[in-house]
């Protein structure tokens, strides 16, 4: 594929590229110049448009190609993933890194398929792809007996989701004959419907919205670098993605809008709170990830696509920040816990990165993730005065967990030095990331606006001066909560467990859903042994005295089903010759004779004698048929 | 030329029988060169067939054998039956290749290897209703032979099950073919000829036929609930029978749906496709929910084969059924229906090969025996890990291109159908990722310590299917061309 498929083989490529004994710099090196190249081609194939395509068969084409949120997206990719993959070549532990650096830059390939594709074919195809290879990455310290369930769990939700889009494909087939994205704003009646069903279910599924909300948490069973892909720019980022793209497509539903406003307003309060009371380091940032992705399907469901997308990229730089100054910080003490970090004064660097990265995440002005967050929530308050008046909670909320996070993570009392000190390519990362964070801030700029708007045609929505007063108001009491939280955190509060682990959504999914699945899975194949098989057996003895008979036999009985034969045969046999006065008596009483005799024999043959003879058969019909052919 | 291609494995198989002379390492290469010759001569077959012919079957070659009643050696390729051929001939090379321990019997083990390829290929190139009956029951034959002694466990009554319950079917299948011979007029057992003339169109005894016919394929499909022979011949079966079983003979139902109900009797298969579909979404459900509750590693996969033929014969079901001017969607589901018969061959194939190492290295298909192996065995790990994800559908390998194009079509026709056969896609996926996880993750149980990677042999064997099942996944243009072309005809016929 030329051009812009380029970008995706291009990256695609380089899996086990190298010798396992590889140098943490040279892999650093080559991944990050393969993702640099990436970035190049992804620019080039944004500003060139261009398309490409390869024909699968009379009715199936994968079509590629920019325009202009996939472009946009394409690049985002490419740039959030260089220093990701980058520090992840220098920063992981030792054990299989170059699988996990290689698949980390397929990874990016396969986003780059999903995020410029054209139809839902191609669509479809990245967007398994992805899950892929979130499996192999999350389950990359495999020999961990919780991690491989834990890749599976976020493989089959995000699946759950994900055949909605196979429905939305069918539906667009059936009503046009075509499976171009496009072409979804013909669907009319029930197809329509079912179409944005299957869309939202899948896009709900991916951006770890409710209810599928909690396979982000799983996911983190993955290394930090791991989750840092994935929320910033790939797995996560396709589901709000795909929305942007295709709701102005799917209005004429009618539902679709207040739809998502409902999920991501649900995601992103239950987020909130769940991220507040996380006393994991990276759940926090995973439960933080869904309510961002919350507010940006607020913004796609009040018709401001645009925002969705401004926000993704802003969160897309400050939530990689923070899972890298995350995992800096896990490496600094060895835990996992938020309440053993307290590091002080002692990665100064880490801790001054860790607060642009939070207080983008806070949503404090003049960083670019304010700016875009502020006007989520406008574009929620443009839909509905509740819907706004529940955003600016929520941006509330993200900051009391925003500052939670730093001041637990960064603040004094920590007793131990550090164990681990970030590398120089670690160091760099972290600053480009921060850089990116501080450069959207230019944002705030009326003369940027007026550029980004020209990248994305659409409007801005316009805050009212109340909104912006109450919004900044809330991130200032959350901020000061978050101080509060954090200066509580050892004592433990009620429910706060509960709360955090989504108010106990996944307890319930597993009590309702997976256990009863597990149950009557492993029932079925009791059933399936005992009783389908017996009524099938039944079946063979062509009769009900034949199926009580096959009922009683058990598995020491070798040859049930011959037996069968025979005994139905016998009572057919004696069931006819009452009625032998018409005069077929001894035409069945023949048969069932033959019948059972010739079970018997089948039984009675040993294996090695009736393997001679029917090879004979076999062998004579063949030659038989050899002969004539060849006698013409 | 197809003459040869059916009769070389049989010519090889009674060399095999008869020179006694031969030891062990002989008859392995004769066997794998000489099942070999059909895929080269298929091959050749596919460079020859016009994909842009008008004519129903091609490469037609006609011997009379029993002139009254007009039955004769009638051989011939459409696409469909080409595709599902060309399959099964890589499958028995892949088999032929895959070291088996063959109890000191290794002539008569590669003599039924070849027979079962002579049979089944010639049954997929068969025009001829009774040669195609023939070839039928001779499958039976050779399958049950190579349960009953190299299989392990209670492989001899694994066998007789299979046997007998195969042959009920079978015998069905055989009525309801005679109906359609006496049907017939002038009376025939030409294919061709029947497909044109449409023999049995309303009534009775048009039903009566078109039933004898669907449940004498159905068991040998397996559809639920005739499927319960499946599990014990395959737990039982060495593993290249199993891979046989799976890939060639499973495919005899699908493919004999085709040919025979759909093609012969038109306007009574879109009376009943969608009884047909309604029983295809329950195999599909019913598979995959039972295929979970498995322990047992080679039964968890035959239940996934219940599954997969599933989607396939809900696939030809859409093909058939009745539906106005949806016909580039049913032509869809016929072509993805074809296509999962071949993907299912090799993916299955392979997923029935990989038990087998197992097997060999610890005559143990507890899953829950297993785990860690992935250091281990790596490239068993991979194999069986890009295996798994095509059996569940993962696009870029070849399962998937069959599935999205059944899905797709059949959403056309059936809609809620096709929306519950989407269950089965969730939990297959669920059930290969714990699988995978149960046999490769965690911890490495003291007991393997010692358990060895694949061989060369067995590499090679499953690396034949495995580049195949990658080729078709990505660049699958070659092959659903070639298959579209019959279906376009086909489903235009409709």
């Amino acid at each position: 594929m030329p051009v812009a498929g380029g970008a995706a083989l291009w990256s695609l490529q380089p899996l086990r590229s190298g010798r396992p004994p590889i140098k943490r710099p040279i892999l650093a090196t080559l991944s990050a110049a393969m993702l640099a190249a990436t970035i190049a081609l992804a620019v080039w194939s944004a500003f060139a448009p261009s398309s490409s395509s390869l024909r699968w068969g009379p009715h199936l084409t994968l079509t590629m190609g920019a325009d202009d949120l996939s472009r946009i997206v394409s690049v985002l990719v490419a740039v959030i993933a260089l220093p990701i993959v980058a520090w992840a070549a220098v920063h992981e532990a030792e054990e299989g890194l170059l699988r996990l650096v290689s698949l980390l830059v397929a990874f990016v390939g396969a986003m780059q398929l999903l995020a410029l594709s054209r139809d839902l074919l191609t669509l479809f195809v990245g967007w398994e792809l992805v899950s892929f290879f979130s499996w192999a990455l999350i389950a990359h310290r495999w020999r961990e007996s919780d991690v491989p369930a834990a890749a599976a769990h976020a493989f089959n939700a995000t699946r759950a989701g994900g055949v909605g889009l196979l429905v939305a494909a069918g539906a667009v087939f059936t009503q046009t004959g075509s499976l171009q994205i496009s072409r979804l704003s013909e669907l009319e009646g029930a197809w329509l419907h079912a179409a944005a069903a299957g869309i939202i279910a899948a896009a709900a599924a991916k951006s770890a919205q409710l209810p599928f909300a909690p396979w982000l948490y799983s996911a983190m069973a993955g290394p930090t670098s791991v989750s840092a892909l994935l929320h910033a720019a790939t797995m996560v980022a396709a589901g709000a993605y795909l929305l942007a793209r295709v709701l102005p497509l799917l209005e004429p539903a009618g539902w679709v809008g207040p739809a998502l406003m409902a999920i991501g307003l649900a995601t992103a309060l239950v987020g909130g709170a769940a991220a507040s009371f996380q006393t994991h380091i990276k759940k926090l940032l995973a439960a933080s990830t869904s309510a961002h992705y919350g507010l940006m399907l607020v913004a796609i469901g009040a018709g401001f696509s645009q925002t969705a997308v401004a926000h993704l990229v802003s969160h897309a730089a400050f939530k990689a920040l923070l899972f890298l100054v995350a995992g800096a910080a896990i490496a600094a003490v060895g835990s996992e816990q938020l309440s053993r970090m307290r590091l002080g004064g002692t990665l100064p660097v880490v801790a001054a990165v860790g607060l642009v990265g939070a207080l983008a995440t806070a949503g404090v002005p003049p960083l670019g993730g304010a700016w875009t967050k502020e006007r989520a929530v406008a574009a929620a308050a443009h839909a509905s005065l509740w819907a706004g008046a529940l955003g600016i909670v929520a941006g509330g909320l993200s900051a009391l967990y925003s500052s939670r996070f730093y001041f637990l993570v960064f603040g004094r009392g920590g007793t131990s030095r550090p164990r681990l000190r970030p590398r120089r390519v670690e160091v760099a990362s972290l600053g480009l990331l921060a850089a990116i964070s501080l450069g959207l801030g230019a944002l705030w700029l009326p003369i940027v606006q007026r550029e980004a708007s020209d990248l994305v045609p659409g409007t801005w929505p316009s805050p009212a001066v109340w909104e912006t007063v109450a919004s900044l108001v809330a991130v200032a009491a959350g901020l000061a909560a978050g101080a509060w939280f954090a200066s509580l955190a050892g004592s433990s509060i009620p429910f706060t467990e509960r709360v955090a682990d989504w108010f106990g959504l996944p307890a319930v999914v597993d009590r309702w859903l997976v256990t009863p699945f597990v149950s009557l899975c492993t029932r079925l194949s009791v059933i399936d042994d005992r009783v389908v098989d017996a009524g099938a057996r039944g079946i063979a003895g062509m009769g009900l005295a034949a199926s009580g008979f096959l009922a009683r036999s058990d598995r020491r009985v070798v040859d049930a089903g011959v037996r069968g034969v025979a005994a139905a045969a016998q009572w057919l046999a004696r069931v006819f010759s009452r009625f032998g006065e018409l005069g077929f008596d001894g035409l069945v009483e023949g048969t069932a004779r033959a019948v059972g005799a010739a079970a018997t024999r089948v039984r009675a043959v040993a294996p090695a004698a009736a393997h001679r003879s029917y090879l004979v058969v076999g062998a004579g019909i063949l030659v038989l048929i050899a002969v004539s052919a060849v006698w013409r | 030329m197809l003459t040869a291609i059916v009769l070389v494995p049989f010519v090889g198989a009674v060399a095999l029988m008869v020179r006694r002379d031969w030891d062990e390492r002989m008859a392995r290469t004769i066997a794998i060169a000489t099942s070999a010759i059909p895929l080269v001569l298929l091959a050749a077959v596919w460079v020859r067939f016009d994909t842009g012919s008008r004519n129903r079957f091609q490469l037609v070659e006609e011997v009379s054998w029993i002139p009254t009643l007009d039955a004769g050696w009638r051989l011939g390729v459409d696409g469909i039956s080409l595709a599902v051929a060309s399959m099964s001939a890589v499958v028995f090379v892949a088999a032929a290749c895959f070291p088996v321990d063959t109890r000191g019997r290794a002539r008569q083990y590669y003599s039924w290897i070849l027979f079962l390829e002579a049979v089944s290929i010639g049954l997929f190139l068969s025009l001829d209703l009774l040669l195609f009956y023939v070839f039928f029951d001779l499958n039976l034959v050779g399958m049950y032979f190579l349960i009953g002694r190299w299989g392990h466990s209670e492989a001899r009554r694994a066998a007789l099950k299979f046997f007998v319950f195969t042959l009920t079917g079978s015998l069905a299948m055989l009525l309801a073919i005679l109906g359609l011979f006496l049907a017939s007029e002038p009376r025939t057992f030409d294919m061709a000829a029947i497909i044109d003339s449409q023999p049995l169109v309303s009534g009775a005894a048009a039903t009566a036929v078109f039933f004898g016919l669907v449940f004498g394929l159905a068991v040998k499909t397996p559809l639920v609930p005739v499927h319960t022979w499946l599990p014990p011949a395959h737990v039982d079966a060495p593993a290249p029978g199993s891979a046989i079983l799976a890939a060639v003979l499973l495919k005899m139902g699908t493919y004999g749906l085709v040919r025979l109900p759909l093609q012969m009797m038109r306007e009574t298969f879109q009376r009943y496709a969608v009884v047909l579909a309604i029983v295809a979404v329950v195999s599909v459900v019913y598979g995959a929910l039972v295929a979970f509750g498995q322990r047992n590693l080679k039964a968890r996969i035959a239940y996934t084969s219940i599954n997969h033929m599933g989607y396939t014969v809900l696939g030809i079901a859409a093909a058939g059924a009745l539906a106005s001017g949806e016909e580039s969607a049913r032509r869809l589901a016929l072509t993805g229906a074809t296509l999962e018969m071949v993907a299912h061959g090799l993916i299955t194939g392979a997923l029935f090969l990989v038990s087998g190492a197992f097997w060999s290295r610890g005559e143990e298909y507890d899953l829950d025996a297993y785990g860690g192996l992935a250091g281990r065995a790596p490239v068993l790990a991979a194999a069986t890990s890009l295996a798994a994800f095509a059996s569940l559908g993962l696009p870029g390998l070849a399962g998937f291109v069959a599935e999205f194009q059944i899905f797709v079509g059949t959403l056309s026709v059936y809609p809620v159908l096709a929306a519950l056969a989407l269950i089965g896609v969730l939990v297959t996926a669920a059930l290969f990722l714990q699988m995978l996880q149960m046999l490769f993750f965690g911890g490495l149980p003291r007991r393997w310590a010692r358990f060895r990677d694949l061989t060369g042999a067995e590499i090679v064997a499953l690396a034949l299917l495995l580049v195949l099942v990658v080729v078709i996944g990505v660049y699958p243009s070659w092959v659903i061309d070639l298959i579209d072309a019959s279906s376009r005809l086909l489903v235009a016929a409709m």
